[in-house]
């Protein structure tokens, strides 16, 4: 009904964002189609090495009005490419959401009409992936002072998958126990759940000795 | 003075949950706040590594238990955009009632437990009284109370029963005269009046620089929505508008945050009714489960290098799944599922709000961003 913003309008604003940041040395930009169920969402794709991650997040932040980071995704691939040992992928939006203005002392809610959005005012998906080589101490540049919405969510990459951020203060467990041993990231892929593989359906640890329900058989 | 540190939690009725938050006071002024989250990790990340694709659906459900429907629902999204599935529309219309009920039960339950938090607690029971009402409606649907696992890869579980639609706009009817008195017992209380105005002040851009997002960020006087600026399922169709709140000069307080997910709570209900008299096939007819109209086929095996996303609008914000698909090796399970829970971001904020308020608006500040912790430590 013209209510919500319109998908073919985003489309042309994503092409003009891929080729803008296409320029930056080191970024390889492109227009795709994601579903949302009976729709096609356009997201702009961008491949940032290691070394240009910086430079793009600065340029996204102030040229291009990317005001908000939505997650931050580690990834370990032990099997993968020499080039792509480890991978960080952001997401990001561009959401346009400006303090209120202020008329006779009072706030006048800011109802944006989504038929009149154009240019840098145009909400868009912004997806990056950032290749680490194969490295023992895997490190990404941090970008928690440009959006401070980054700074849990790189907590909990580092937490989790082991992957640190250079810059990033106060780096500290946020969903571990704060006593788990130094080097321990669970979602890196040398660690296994007991069930991996359906060998034994529970564990022994409480030592009562039990037999696995389905020994021997393999599911 | 001196100052000192104290732990708030992890057992303690303003965490709504199980979580700490270490307060430094001068006084009873608060000036510096560390929240600690962990406390029921579950690790839902790693578990989902080792799950076939369909599998994962109630290990999400069970991130939120006051909101199970939207993050299934979440997770179904990014899971067919990553095995490139085309949903039927009906399946749609239906995804978004269930939706859309679960969004008022949730903010009837927060609202439920917003009232005790400020000393106003027979609003407990009023709440709790309409939210059974959609929790039989949801029950209809999934079977369960709580955690109903409905939606499927490619459509949903079940089509609406018999007489469902009747007895859904019926019981809206009743809901939105009741709205009116929850705002009665709300506006007209002194109590709550002087806890809830001029304490909490935030400002739209800085809660967007912060990642704070849905009703949180609305109360400020934008109308930012997942559904409104990243239209998915069907909500295009509908006439609607994200509910905006007009904030004082200083920003969003508690009252506006009240207010905008009362204002929220109506809008659901008007979707719902537009989903029933909109749905293909109308609402009355019933096709049996495994229909096309229904739920479409699907594979179960991700190539390799496909990789699944989804912005998500949850009853708490902005919610978020990608999925990496592993390719024949993995067989039908994924490499690697990455969750984004909207309090996980939004506490942090919360609690950097609190400053320079009194140790006595802490419960007050904290319950109106509606925190759930089964979702935030994941």
């Amino acid at each position: 009904m013209g209510n919500t913003v319109s998908p073919d309008f985003q489309k042309a604003a994503a092409e003009t964002l891929a080729v803008a940041t296409s320029a930056i040395e080191g970024v390889d930009a492109e227009v795709i189609e994601r579903s949302s169920g009976t729709s096609p969402r356009h997201v702009v794709l961008i491949n940032a090495s290691p070394g240009s991650w910086r430079a793009l997040a600065e340029n996204l932040y102030s040229e291009h009005a990317v005001d908000y980071c939505s997650m931050v995704t580690g990834i370990h691939w032990p099997e993968g490419d020499e080039e792509r040992k480890w991978e960080v992928v952001y997401h990001l939006l561009r959401t346009g959401v400006r303090d209120p203005p202020i008329e006779n002392g009072l706030v006048r809610p800011m109802i944006v009409n989504p038929s009149k959005l154009k240019g840098a005012s145009m909400p868009l998906e912004i997806e990056i992936h950032v290749h680490i080589p194969d490295t023992t101490t895997p490190s990404v540049d941090s970008v928690q002072d440009i959006w401070v919405g980054a700074d849990w969510n790189e907590k909990e990459t580092w937490d989790l998958v082991g992957i640190d951020f250079d810059g990033h203060q106060e780096m500290r467990r946020v969903l571990q126990p704060h006593e788990t041993p130094k080097g321990y990231h669970p979602l890196q892929k040398q660690h296994h759940l007991r069930y991996h593989g359906f060998e034994e359906m529970y564990d022994d640890a409480q030592g009562f000795m039990r037999k696995p329900a389905d020994v021997g058989k393999i599911k | 003075m001196a100052e000192m540190w104290i732990s708030m939690g992890p057992q303690h009725p303003m965490t709504h949950g199980l979580w700490t938050l270490k307060i430094k006071v001068d006084g009873e002024t608060v000036v510096d706040t560390e929240p600690d989250l962990g406390y029921i990790h579950r690790g839902v990340e790693k578990i989902c590594e080792a799950r076939d694709f369909t599998q994962i659906t109630t290990y999400c459900d069970r991130l939120c238990y006051a909101s199970a429907n939207t993050w299934s629902h979440a997770y179904i999204y990014a899971a067919e955009d990553l095995l490139g599935v085309e949903v039927p529309e009906r399946a749609e219309y239906i995804r978004l009632v269930a939706v859309e009920l679960q969004r008022i039960a949730s903010h009837l339950m927060w609202l439920g437990a917003y009232g005790p938090d400020i000393g106003n607690l027979s609003v407990m029971v009023w709440c709790l009284r309409e939210r059974e009402m959609m929790m039989d409606l949801l029950q209809e649907l999934g079977g369960s109370r709580m955690h109903y696992n409905f939606p499927r890869i490619g459509g949903v579980k079940r089509d609406l029963p018999h007489g469902f639609a009747q007895r859904a706009r019926a019981k809206l009817k009743l809901f939105l005269n009741r709205i009116q008195e929850y705002e009665a017992l709300f506006d007209e209380s002194t109590v709550f009046l002087v806890r809830s105005q001029g304490v909490g002040y935030a400002k739209p851009e800085e809660m967007i620089n912060h990642g704070v997002s849905g009703p949180n960020l609305r109360a400020g006087g934008v109308n930012y929505d997942i559904r409104w600026a990243h239209p998915y399922s069907v909500y295009s169709e509908l006439d609607w508008a994200p509910p905006v709140e007009r904030s004082s000069i200083k920003g969003a307080d508690c009252y506006d945050r009240y207010r905008v997910r009362v204002e929220e709570m109506r809008v659901s209900a008007s979707l719902v009714l537009q989903a029933l008299d909109k749905m293909p096939g109308g609402a009355d007819t019933y096709h049996n489960p495994g229909d096309p109209m229904i739920i479409a086929k699907a594979p179960t095996r991700a190539p390799e290098g496909t990789t699944g996303a989804h912005h998500f609008e949850d009853s708490r914000g902005e919610s978020m799944f990608y999925i990496a698909g592993g390719g024949e090796s993995r067989g039908k399970q994924p490499y690697r599922v990455s969750i984004r829970s909207p309090m996980f971001i939004t506490i942090p904020y919360a609690a950097k709000c609190m400053i320079g308020y009194k140790v006595a608006d802490i419960p007050a500040i904290m319950g109106s961003f509606d925190p759930c912790i089964g979702e935030t430590d994941r």
